[in-house]
Formats: structure tokens, sequence, C-alpha cells
């Protein structure tokens, strides 16, 4: 064997030991981003293992600037030895491009400002979590989906998931971060047996930074089977125009469509249909969307983005109007405007007072989506399209399942159509975001 | 299915192309022998048949049916060119083996990213806790399969350099600005990779193999009276520098530019059920969701698939041969090997109307007491191979293509795709439009677009009523199909045919109302 490993090096000592190299090199700037992550899974089907997998990786990306030219590589070996030629081959590479003079690290001046919150990332019991732990907790969930599902299961595969990521970044020019975070997930997937040859599919899978903020695990594993439960009988409909209720943990399926076109990158690149609405209204008053970083053991929470930015709070709409792009060093520099990050922390949408079955209750007759299949978003016209699982209600009483339906739209027609926002924010996501009720929207089916 | 964006190439496996620049990193100042000596790990990191066989061991240690090894090296590469300069250069190396046990149906896995001894066996001793057994250890001796040579490379073949590259960027840069004055943005991009894998199996195969992977692309925006559309185009599969041609720089430029161009035109069809004609070429993607995952036997020995009871049964008219194939050259589901040692193949999933198999990998396989079917395949060696699909089509018809849009009478015709989708048990399955023409009285008229189609895969199948003679293969290499979390290449091939009935998810309901 040839491959023999140097002396270990704390990530701060090899940051600082390749920084100096690319200089030395010929590069004007870098930055260097150092990672390591490990993973353990779980899972279960018929009451025994099916795989069990653990694996323990780590990254090196190192990003060069020449003469306004780049180059961005990554590589999992860490050896002096080799590195020496990784980094003259990248920066050969980078000499290689065109000139941009918009290729640089951020001003420095735009690193300051960083919070000091303790955001709780990483769960300080972590460690103490045993393989014997992660097999009862994944037999626990087995069970209660086993027990909710009845004589309709087919299948029930259980598993669980858990990982701890470090990093630590620093660039020639004065930046430098480190975040330790851990996360934990656990769920089940049912296959229930349907009207004929269907085989309804659902399932329920929760994730925290810590593992004491996990629901409780015979409540997972029963939701888990009640979610397929809810599918069966699932047929379309008559195509027709209705309110429709966007289920809280799904709901940023459809959010999300926005972001792209509110990108730095989208907006200087002509394909934003939002280009020019900002500080202009694109839905109604209800449609208030805040990001925010802060919140402790969020999924979405940081203390800095890509560029080394501090994160912050921030109203990206606001009682429907536009209220600020996301906005990345680079782009703002092409665009001529100040840097706003052009990445997003936790996702908020203020929560309005009454539940999803109180409003159901009151309108005639609406679907409560619960699932999206396929689809696509057009950013340079807002025209979208995608298939939708779920339920039809008339005066509040369950009238059908509904499957191969579809809803479609311009999001500037579509956000106007928000007529209520629900009380039940979903917390196990980067998009804390609770249901979402429409009105007027046409449903794709028969 | 939709071209990966940039932030993808960056994280994913596969950035190629530096090949060239980067080689010596690994190993100072030593240019490989690319595809010639079929040594390449031994040569490069000292994997011998012996420590082979020690990891083997390690692995089964504590019992299982069986232990695999999957070494990969994989070098990536992507290019980008935006505003007029090829400005944007990304990379990423890819190294480690992942070692599989195996008992019945259940995995152990474990992998590392360093080819030490000590850290290959101790991922070797994670895969064995799976088992818990006293066994008496196995010697497995060697040997290589017979397999197949679907991406045929020139000797040396070792990565497409950046140099080269380069002009083709700027070739289409140049293109779609004269196609059209109409064009206010070019992005282009050339994605490329080089993996080398060693497989070796406890049942006794080694074997290693080169896989050049890739694409070259446009995407344009077009303005016209302040209103801006937009469209891509990808050709690539597992080519080397030589199948990017003036001929392939034009038809990505050129197809790119008309696309956006014709969507100005373009309108909401009416929602709900009607005919729907798929194109020929990349309208496959319908296969892939509405049978193809369906037909993986993993899904169906866990009987979680709609398919489950339908092997044997007709599912569709006799005119209907859907075929799942490793063997096309250059396609970019096409595999020499598979990531279990299997020889790539093609099997018939539907013959005159007729389920006849799954896609298998060995757990499938052994399961259902049949021969694998050379469908194991992974995303990298971080992963463990699952049944996936490769090329997937269906055998042209006997009409013509206009005879088909005919007989749809009124509905749509789908040209070009993306994002498609499907649930297992349900079998229901959507896919997005982003190219497309209503039908009206027989005939191709206004262009449609931003259309999502939903359907059942068992009634799709029934209702496909007539296929014309032109079968075509998708040449794209952007296509990633995502299953359990790993994306792996596939490609499509259709005949124009028609679909009796599926849902159009448009904005307007029928009789115009909107």
């Amino acid at each position: 064997m040839t491959y023999i490993k140097d002396k270990q090096m704390s990530f701060p000592e090899l940051a600082d030991w390749v920084i100096d190299r690319t200089l030395k090199a010929g590069a004007n700037d870098c930055r260097v981003n150092l990672s390591k992550r490990r993973t353990v899974e779980i899972n279960y089907r018929d009451r025994k293992p099916e795989v069990i997998k653990e694996a323990t990786t780590h990254g090196l990306y190192l990003e060069v600037f020449i003469n306004n030219r780049f180059a961005g590589k990554s590589t999992p070996d860490f050896r002096t030895s080799t590195l020496e030629g990784f980094i003259t081959d990248l920066i050969a590479s980078a000499s290689l491009m065109e000139e941009d003079p918009y290729r640089t690290l951020p001003d420095p001046k735009y690193y300051s400002g960083r919070s000091e919150t303790d955001l709780q990332l990483s769960d300080p019991d972590y460690d103490k979590l045993t393989p014997e732990d992660r097999h009862a907790m994944t037999k626990a969930v087995e069970e209660s989906c086993l027990l909710e599902g009845g004589k309709k299961v087919i299948s029930v595969e259980a598993g669980e998931y858990d990982e701890s990521y470090e990093e630590y970044v620093k660039s020639s020019n004065g930046f430098e971060g480190s975040t330790k975070s851990t996360y934990c997930q656990v769920g089940a997937s049912m296959t229930a047996q349907d009207e004929g040859d269907r085989r309804p599919a659902g399932y329920n899978y929760i994730g925290c930074r810590y593992r004491s903020d996990l629901p409780s695990l015979p409540e997972i594993g029963t939701v888990a089977a009640t979610r397929t439960l809810d599918l069966l009988g699932g047929k379309k409909i008559a195509t027709t125009k209705i309110p429709v209720i966007l289920e809280n943990r799904g709901a940023a399926r459809v959010l999300g469509d926005l972001f792209n076109p509110m990108s730095g990158g989208s907006i200087q690149q002509k394909r934003s249909f939002l280009a020019d609405k900002k500080g202009k209204s694109i839905g109604s008053k209800l449609l208030t969307v805040t990001d925010d970083p802060f919140i402790p053991r969020g999924l979405g929470s940081k203390y800095y983005d890509g560029d080394g930015f501090p994160a912050r709070r921030r109203d990206l709409l606001k009682e429907g109007i536009v209220n600020e792009f996301l906005v990345d060093w680079y782009y703002s520099r092409k665009l001529g405007w100040e840097p706003t990050s052009g990445s997003i922390g936790n996702l908020i949408i203020p929560p309005g007072t009454r539940s999803v079955e109180a409003i159901i209750s009151d309108l005639p007759r609406c679907i409560l989506i619960t699932g999206y299949i396929g689809g696509n978003s057009n950013s340079t016209t807002g025209d979208f399209s995608v298939g939708i699982i779920g339920k039809l209600f008339e005066k509040g009483k369950l009238v059908q399942n509904v499957a191969e339906m579809n809803i479609a739209d311009n999001h500037l027609n579509f956000w106007n159509k928000l007529i209520e926002v629900a009380n039940d924010p979903w917390i196990y996501s980067q998009a804390r975001i609770p249901s979402l009720v429409f009105e007027d929207v046409v449903v794709a089916g028969i | 299915m939709k071209p990966i964006p940039r932030r993808k190439f960056i994280q994913g496996t596969a950035l190629a192309g530096g090949a060239l620049l980067f080689l010596p990193s690994l190993k100072a100042c030593k240019f490989l022998n690319a595809n010639s000596s079929g040594n390449y790990f031994l040569d490069e990191f000292g994997i011998d048949e012996d420590l082979c066989r020690r990891l083997l061991a390690k692995a089964l240690s504590r019992g299982g049916d069986f232990a695999d090894l999957y070494f990969e090296f994989t070098v990536s590469n992507y290019l980008g060119l935006e505003d007029g300069k090829v400005n944007q250069s990304y990379g990423d190396i890819s190294l480690g083996v992942g070692i599989r046990t195996v008992k019945g149906d259940q995995i152990g896995y474990g992998l590392t990213q360093e080819l030490t001894e000590e850290s290959m066996m101790s991922a070797a001793a994670t895969a064995s806790t799976l088992c818990d057994e006293r066994i008496t250890p196995v010697d497995t001796s060697f040997s290589k399969p017979q397999i197949g040579d679907y991406y045929p490379l020139a000797a040396g073949f070792n990565g497409i350099p950046v140099e080269s590259k380069l002009p083709l960027l700027q070739s289409i840069n140049q293109k779609c600005f004269a196609l059209s004055p109409e064009i206010v943005k070019v992005n282009a991009g050339f994605q490329n990779s080089t993996k080398r894998i060693l497989i070796a199996t406890s049942d006794g195969v080694m074997t290693e193999d080169i896989i050049p992977a890739g694409f070259i692309y446009s995407s344009v925006v077009a303005e016209r009276n302040g209103k801006r559309e937009q469209a891509f185009w990808n050709l690539g599969g597992h080519r080397d520098l030589s199948f990017y041609t003036d001929d392939v720089i034009n038809e990505v430029s050129s197809k790119a530019v008309n696309n956006a161009l014709r969507l100005f035109d373009a309108v909401q069809p009416p929602a709900g059920e009607m005919p729907v004609v798929l194109g020929p070429g990349i309208t496959g993607i319908l296969l892939h969701e509405a049978i193809g995952h369906g037909m993986e036997a993993d899904f169906n020995r866990k009987k979680i698939s709609t398919y489950s009871s339908m092997l044997g049964k007709k599912v569709a008219e006799p005119f209907v041969n859907i075929i799942d194939d490793g063997t096309i050259p250059g396609l970019a589901g096409s595999i020499n090997v598979d990531d279990e040692g299997i020889p790539g193949q093609k099997t018939i999933l539907v013959e005159n109307g007729i389920l006849r198999s799954y896609l298998h990998d060995k757990i499938s396989a052994k399961f259902y007491g049949v021969e694998p079917t050379g469908n194991g395949r992974r995303q990298d060696f971080q992963n463990y191979p699952i049944p996936r699909m490769r090329n997937t089509y269906m055998l042209g018809g006997t009409y013509t293509p206009e005879d088909v849009i005919r007989a749809a009478g009124n509905g749509i015709y789908v040209e070009d795709v993306s994002n498609g989708q499907v649930k297992i048990g349900e079998g229901d399955f959507a896919f997005y439009v982003s190219q497309g023409r209503m039908i009206e009285n027989g005939k191709l008229t206004s262009p449609i677009k931003d259309v999502n189609i939903m359907g059942n895969g068992p009634k799709m199948l029934a209702n496909i009523t007539m296929a014309a003679n032109d079968l075509e293969m998708s040449h794209g290499g952007a296509g990633q199909c995502g299953k359990n979390g790993q994306g792996a290449p596939v490609s499509f091939g259709m005949p124009t045919c028609l679909v009796k009935s599926l849902t159009v998810g448009g904005t307007q309901q029928k009789g115009g109302q909107s």
C-alpha cells in the first residue's frame, strides 16, 4: 500500500496550510471549506433490520481567485502530499477561465456583525445515542404503525437516521466560521391494500436537531399509518374551480417556487418573473414571509451564509409586497446592488387563529391537499403546474379522497387567492409554514 | 427529470473534465494508462486480490449470504458560460470503497474514503454487524466476467480536458445569439465525469470499468414585446470528446433558441381528461414513470408495487413492446457491467402486451429464483445498489406519425418533458410538458407549455392505442433518475404514440371558463 495518512492536523491548522500554499502558488485570494459528517441509518421491515449503514466522510472544498478568474474544486484526500498537486491543478484550471471582474471574494466589511446567540444546533446528548437505542426507536415506530394500520397493511418500513456534522470555513481575506450540528430523524412508511391493484403508500418521517424534541415514537408510527389509510379510495373528480388548502407540512412545495425568481442570479440572468416586482404587491395581504435564521434548534438556523455574510432576520414578502431579494455577493456586483445574502434560513408565515378543521367546516366545498406529484414552475414566467393528492370535503364532512389530479396557475394570480392562514405552523422543517387556504383554484381531473 | 442546476453539480458526485489537470495530484507525476490495463486500482491504490479476499472475509466474518466491494474513483468537472464568458470551473473528486454484507434481503453497509487496509477493514466490520453467527471463512477465488463495450473510448482516454471544452461553449454562445435578435441571455455548460470502478464479490467476480459521462447544454432567454420565455437543450451520454461535433453544437443551440421563441405563441390547454399524443424520443419518460419504476423488483419483492400481481398478465395491446436496455452504445443509461458485477444486458418488460420480467438486482433475483438482469445500480460508493432502469423504450408500430395525430382528434401533442414522478403503490404518475402543441381536428395547432400531465400507469398502458414507426432514442445526458436518494443516469425512447386519455393540468376548465 502506498496510501499513507499524514500526521493529523486540526481543521484550522489544515485551512491555514491550504491558504498559505494556495497564495504561494499564485492565487490572489482563496476560501477553503473543511467538513466532516458521520451518519448512521437503520431500516426495519417485517420486524427485522433491512439495512444497517454507517459512514464517516470528510471533504475539502477550495475556491481560488486569480486575476478575476475563478475555479472551485473538492476532494476527500486531506494528505498534504497530494493537496500540493490539487492546489496547483486548481490554479491552472482557474487560469484557463475568461476574466470576469465580478469574481472576487466579498469585501471583508460585509463579514462583521455575526450573531453570538447560541442557536443550539448540536445536541449535547448526541453521543449517548447507542446502536441499541436506534434499534429500539425504529422498532417502536414500526410496531405502532403496524398496530394502527391493522389488516390494511401490505408492508411497513420504519427507519432511524442520525448525523453529526462539523465544518470550518476560512478565507484569505479575513473570514473565519465554524458550525457543529446534529440531526435525528425517525419515521415509517406504510403500503396499504386498496381496491383492485392500488396499493397507496403514505409516510411520516420527523427530524429534529435534538433527539429529545421528537414527538413520541408511537405517535410517529401511528400518524404514518393514518396518513396512509387516508389515501384509500383516492380517485379523481370532475375538473372544478374550488377552494384548496395546502396542508402545512407540504405547503413549501408551492411557496418554494417563489424563491428562485427572487435570487440575484435569476434576476440578473433575466429568468425571473419577479425582477420588476420589488416594492410591488404579488399576493394577498396575508402573504408575509420572514426569513429567520435565529430560531433555536431550527433546521435552517445558521450564523453565516455561503459568502460569509452574517445571517440576519428579514421579511422577504410583507403583506403581499416583495420586500427583499436574495442577492449574493457575485450577483450583487453584476447588478450593481447591495448584497442581501443569497440563501435562506428558516421560513415563517405568521399563523392565523383558526384550525384547519374549523376552516374546512366553514367552506361549502374544498380540497385539502396533502401530497404532490411531479410538476414544475417556470421561474421566467411564473407559470406552474403540479399533481396533487388530497381529500374532498363538503360542509366539513369528508366526501372522498382524491388522487391523480392537478392544480395549475401563474404565481402572480395564485397568491392573490390566499384568503386565510391556519394556526398550525409545521415546526419539523426549515419552512415553518401553516396550512394555507386559497379560493377559486382550478383543480383538473376528469 | 430536469436539468441539473449548478449547485447540484457541485454537491453531486461528478464534475469531470479537468481530469488531465487532476490526476498527478493523486499519485505524483504518474499519468495513467486509462482503459488498457484493467488493473487501475491495483496500480494506483495497491488493491490486489489478496486484500479483496481479506476484506470480503471480514465482511462475512459474522455470517451472511454474500458480500461485495465497490471501489470508486471519479473525477468530475463543470465548466460554465454566462454573459459571454466561460468564467466558472467547478470540480470534484470522489474516492472510496463501499462494503456490503447481504443476508436474505438484509443489508449491512460500511464505507470509507481512505483506501488504507485499516480503514477498509473497519468498514467491512461495520457491514458485518448485520449478522451474528459463527461461520467458517470462505476463501474466494476471482474470475473476470465477459462484459460489453457500450461506450468505446479512444486508447488512453483520461477525461476531457478543459481546454477542449472552452471553444465548444463559446461556439454555442455565438450561435444562439446569431440565430435570433430576440435572444437576450445565453447560458451554456459542459458537465462531464470519468468514473473508474472495481467490483469484487464473495461469489468470485472481480471486474473493472471506466465510465465517461456528461453532456453539453444551452439554456436561453428570449424577449419579445416585454415578455420573456426560456428553453434548454442538451446532448451527451457516455461519450468522449469525439461526440461533441459541430452538429451537436448546432443542435444544442438551435433547439434551445427555436423552442424558446415558439413559446411566445403558446396557449394553455383546457384542463381535464383528453387524448395525448407523445412525440418520439424523450417522451419515453412516460414509460419510465408509468411502468419502469413499478417493474423494479425491490418494490415487487416487498409487494408495494401496483405491478406486484401482474407478471405474465396482459397489460397492454398486443403491439406494445417495452424494453429496458443497458447495451445501446453511448446512451446515458448504458452499462458495460452493473454495480454488482453483472454484465449489462437487455430486458424485455412487456412483450406483445404481456408483462414479462421485473428488473432485478442480486437480492431480488435470489428471492424470485431467477438470474439477475444487470439492473443493480448505485449512485456512488457511498450507496448500496438497488434495482434501477437503464435505457427504457417502446418499439415502434406500423402507423405514420400523421396517422396517430389524426386519430387523436382533439387533444395535446407532447414534444419535450421534464420532472416525471410516480407513486409506486398506486401507479399514479406525472410528467411536466415543457414543449408541446394542441391537436385540433386531427392537426397540430398552437404551441402549449408548462403543463403537468397526470395518469395511472396500468390504465395508461392499457390506453396506448396506436404507435408509429418512428422510434427515436433520447441522446440527452442530463437525465438523472432519483430513487431512495440516489441519482442514476438513464435515457428513454419512444415512437409517436396515442394514449386514449390522460389528465391535463391546465388553468382553464373545458368550455373556455378560466
